[in-house]
C-alpha cells in the first residue's frame, strides 16, 4: 500500500470528516495539493467560516469564487481553492430555480428565507454537498477534496440532505401554502383550538410572526421544491459512489476518538464507503528491540555525550515526558484500529515542530500521507 | 491569588469561549473547581455540549436541562434552546397531555426553526435563570456563580449577539423586555465576563484575535481572562541539541543511537513548539489587552479528572506570573 496514493486515484471526490480542532482543513488542503502535484486538475472545497483554509494555503481571501492557487512547483490552474458562503449558496439556488423576478425578490426578503438560509441546523452542510454535486458535474476536476464543516458530531454532514428534505417535505410545504393558513392564526384554531391558542400566545409574546412568515416562504419557494427530492437522492448516490470515498481525521485524543467511533458506526450504516483514517499529531513511543528504554540507560546516554549532568537530565526528562504520551497514543490508536473494518488504511502524521500554514509546509505531510 | 483571577470569580456568571478543539471544556472544568475551593457553589452549563464536561469530571451526562451534581458544591447542567423552550412552555401551560401534542406536531417544530434566534436567546434566558435561581426552602441563591462551557466561536458569538439583536427586534413586547434584562446583564462588568481560551498556534490566534474584537469593539461585553492553553516551555537551549546531534557519531551501537536520535527529535519537538508559543503569545499580547494565563502542556498518558485538577492547579500558580507580567507592564 503507498499511503492514500492510491485512494487519491480511484476517487474522484474525497471527503474529510471528523471533529473540529483535529486538522481537518490542513489535511484536506494536503491532499488536494497531492492531487495537484500528481497532474489531476483539483479542488479543494471548504466551508469553514473561520477562513482557516485560506490561512492553510497562505491566502489573504477565499471568496465565494473559485480561486486558483499559486504555489512553487505547481503547474498554473492545477489546484483550486473555494470557500463556500453559506448564504450565497442559498441565494444561488433561488437566483437559478425562482420562475421570475419578483418571486425571487419576495424570497430573498422572505424573514424566514433569512433566517433559514443563515442558521437552520444542517443547511451549511447540505449546501455544501449541493456545491459539491455541481462541481461534480461540471466535469472541470479530476479530483474534489471535501473539508466539512467544523461540526461536533461529523455526521451533520452526512445527515443533512435527509434533514432538509424532511424538513420541506411536500406534504406539509402543501398543508403551508394552503391560501387561509397565510391568513393567520384564526383558521388555526379550528384545528386544534389548544394548540392555536398556545401559538397564539407564544407569537403575542415573542412578537414574531413566524408562520405566516414560513406560509409565505413555502408559497413563494413551491417551484422550487418539486425537485427537491430527486436532488436529495442525487446527492446521497454520490456519497455512495465508488468515485467518492471517506477519509477520517482525528487525533490520538479520548474524546475525539469517542466521536470518531460513532462516526464509523453511522457511516457503515448509511452504506457511506469509509477507506482511510488519518491520525494527526500523533506520538508514537520509540521501537527499540524488545525492551523498552529504561530511564536510567537514556541518563547514562546522555551524560556520556553531553559531559553535563544536569543538561542530560532535562533532555532524558523531554524524552520521558513525551514517551509516556506516545504510549497513551499508542493505547488509545491500537483500539481504534481494532474497531474498524478491514480495508480502511490506517496513516499516521507526527506532531510537527512547526505550525503548518503555506503550501510547503502542506507538502511535509506527503511523507507521512504517501509513505511506500 | 492573582488579582485578574480574583476578580472574575466576583461575577456571576462566566463565559469560556474559543475555537473548537483548544480546551474549552478543561479550562471551564478547572475553573469550577478553583471556584468551588474558594467556597462558591457552582453550577457548569454545557451550551449544545455533548457531555464532555461531565466526562472529564468523572460522571454520566445528565438529562438536558437538569443539574447532575460533580462534587459537594459542584454541579453539571447541559443547556439546549429547544429544551429551554420546552421548559419556559411547561411553566405557561402546566397541563402534560396537551403540552406532548404541541412538542410533537411539526407546526412547533416550524415555530422554532422559523422564529429568528429563539433558541439562542432561550438558552440565554435559561442561565440567566439559574444564576438568579433562589431555593425556594431557604431563599438562598442556589449558585453563586455559573460557568458557561460555550460552543465554538461562530456559534458562540450567535449565542452573545442574540439578545442585543431581539432587543432591537421587539423594543416593547415581552422578548423586548426580556431581551433588555439579559442585555443589562450581559454589559454588567459586576455580573458577567467573558473569558477566551487559545493555543498559541496560527489558527487559533487568528479566530481569537476575531473573536476578541467582536466581543469587545462589537459587543461592548466584559472581558475576563485569555487562557492560552498547551503552553511548550522547553528546559533546554539548542545548542545543548547541536551538540548532542555533533556527538551522535560517537555513539556505536545501534540502539544507543536510536535513542540518542530520539532524545534529540524530542528536544526538537519541544524547543520547536516552544519558539512557536513564545510568538504566538507576543502576538496576542499585542492584539488582545485582557490580562493572560498560560496553561502548560499536560504531559499525560490519558487525560481525565487528575489531568483537570492538574491544570486547575497551575491557573492557580500561573496567575501570580501573569500577573507580574502586568505590573511591570503598568510601569514602563
Amino acid at each position: 500500500m503507498g499511503g492514500l496514493d492510491g485512494l487519491l486515484r480511484r476517487h474522484r471526490v474525497v471527503i474529510c470528516a471528523g471533529s473540529g480542532g483535529v486538522g481537518k482543513t490542513t489535511t484536506a488542503a494536503s491532499l488536494a495539493l497531492r492531487g495537484a502535484l500528481t497532474g489531476r486538475r483539483t479542488i479543494v472545497l471548504t466551508i469553514d467560516p473561520a477562513k482557516r483554509l485560506a490561512n492553510a494555503l497562505g491566502m489573504t481571501d477565499v471568496g465565494s469564487t473559485v480561486c486558483a492557487v499559486k504555489a512553487a512547483g505547481l503547474q498554473p490552474g492545477m489546484l483550486s481553492a473555494l470557500m463556500l458562503d453559506q448564504k450565497g449558496a442559498w441565494d444561488e439556488l433561488v437566483e437559478r430555480h425562482a420562475p421570475s423576478a419578483e418571486i425571487r425578490a419576495r424570497i430573498l426578503s422572505n424573514h424566514f428565507y433569512q433566517h433559514l438560509s443563515q442558521s437552520f441546523a444542517g443547511s451549511y452542510e447540505y449546501m455544501a454537498i449541493e456545491q459539491l454535486c455541481e462541481l461534480h458535474a461540471s466535469g472541470a476536476y479530476d479530483l474534489i477534496v471535501v473539508d466539512t464543516p467544523p461540526t461536533r458530531h461529523a455526521l451533520d454532514f452526512l445527515e443533512a440532505p435527509q434533514r432538509i428534505a424532511d424538513f420541506l417535505d411536500r406534504g406539509v410545504v402543501k398543508w403551508f401554502i394552503r391560501p387561509y393558513f397565510s391568513a393567520g392564526w384564526a383558521t388555526l384554531r379550528f384545528m386544534n383550538r389548544t394548540v392555536g391558542f398556545l401559538f397564539r400566545r407564544l407569537e403575542e409574546a415573542t412578537g414574531i410572526s413566524a408562520l405566516v412568515e414560513v406560509s409565505d416562504f413555502f408559497t413563494s419557494m413551491s417551484g422550487l421544491f418539486d425537485a427537491f427530492e430527486p436532488r436529495v437522492h442525487r446527492v446521497y448516490e454520490l456519497l455512495r459512489s465508488r468515485e467518492t470515498c471517506f477519509v477520517l481525521v482525528a487525533t490520538p485524543e479520548e474524546q475525539v476518538l469517542t466521536e470518531a467511533e460513532y462516526f464509523c458506526r453511522r457511516v457503515r450504516e448509511l452504506e457511506m464507503p469509509l477507506r482511510a483514517v488519518v491520525f494527526n499529531r500523533v506520538h508514537r513511543e520509540m521501537p527499540v528491540g524488545r525492551q523498552a528504554v529504561a530511564a536510567d540507560e537514556v541518563m547514562r546516554l546522555l551524560v556520556r555525550l553531553l559531559g553535563n549532568e544536569v543538561a542530560a537530565a532535562k533532555l532524558a526528562d523531554n524524552f520521558s515526558r513525551y514517551e509516556m504520551v506516545g504510549r497513551g497514543d499508542g493505547l488509545r490508536m491500537e483500539a481504534f484500529r481494532r474497531l474498524l473494518p478491514k480495508g480502511v488504511s490506517v496513516i499516521e502524521v507526527p506532531n510537527f515542530n512547526s505550525d503548518i500554514h503555506s503550501v510547503a509546509e502542506l507538502q511535509a505531510m506527503h511523507p507521512f500521507l504517501f509513505a511506500a | 491569588m492573582n488579582p485578574a483571577l480574583e476578580k472574575l470569580f466576583q461575577r456571576r456568571v462566566l463565559f469560556v469561549a474559543g475555537k473548537g478543539g483548544v480546551g474549552k471544556t478543561t479550562v471551564a472544568c478547572a475553573l469550577a473547581m478553583i471556584a468551588t475551593q474558594l467556597g462558591k457553589r457552582v453550577l457548569l452549563t454545557e451550551v449544545d455540549g455533548a457531555g464532555r464536561a461531565a466526562y472529564l469530571l468523572g460522571i454520566e451526562p445528565a438529562a438536558v436541562g437538569l443539574p447532575r451534581s460533580a462534587g459537594p458544591s459542584l454541579s453539571v447542567m447541559s443547556i439546549e434552546g429547544t429544551a429551554a423552550l420546552a421548559e419556559y412552555l411547561q411553566i405557561i401551560l402546566p397541563v402534560k397531555r396537551v403540552l406532548q401534542a404541541v412538542f410533537a406536531s411539526r407546526i412547533y417544530r416550524y415555530f422554532v426553526a422559523a422564529a429568528p434566534g429563539l433558541k439562542e436567546l432561550l438558552t440565554m434566558g435559561k442561565i440567566w435563570h439559574e444564576a438568579e435561581r433562589v431555593d425556594e426552602g431557604s431563599s438562598n441563591r442556589l449558585w453563586d456563580l455559573v460557568i458557561v462551557d460555550a460552543p465554538p466561536t461562530g456559534h458562540s458569538l450567535q449565542y452573545l449577539r442574540m439578545p442585543y439583536a431581539a432587543q432591537q427586534a421587539f423594543g416593547s413586547g415581552l422578548v423586548g423586555r426580556e431581551s433588555k434584562r439579559i442585555v443589562d446583564l450581559l454589559v454588567d462588568p459586576d455580573m458577567t465576563a467573558v473569558n477566551l481560551v487559545t493555543t498559541a498556534e496560527e489558527m487559533p490566534v487568528n479566530e481569537t484575535v476575531e473573536m476578541y474584537q467582536q466581543i469587545h469593539g462589537e459587543l461592548h461585553m466584559p472581558l475576563g481572562v485569555l487562557f492560552v492553553n498547551r503552553m511548550h516551555h522547553a528546559a533546554f537551549e539548542a545548542t545543548k541539541l547541536n551538540m548532542l546531534e555533533r556527538r551522535l557519531a560517537r555513539v556505536h551501537d545501534a540502539r544507543g543511537r536510536a535513542v540518542a536520535t530520539e532524545v534529540l527529535n524530542r528536544g526538537r519537538e519541544d524547543l520547536g513548539w516552544t519558539e512557536i508559543n513564545l510568538r504566538y503569545v507576543e502576538r496576542l499580547a499585542a492584539e488582545i489587552a485582557m490580562p493572560r494565563i498560560e496553561i502548560p502542556f499536560v504531559f499525560a498518558e490519558e487525560f481525565g479528572l487528575r489531568e483537570v485538577h492538574g491544570i486547575a492547579a497551575d491557573i492557580a500558580a500561573e496567575s501570580v506570573a501573569a500577573s507580574r507580567r502586568e505590573t511591570m507592564h503598568g510601569r514602563t
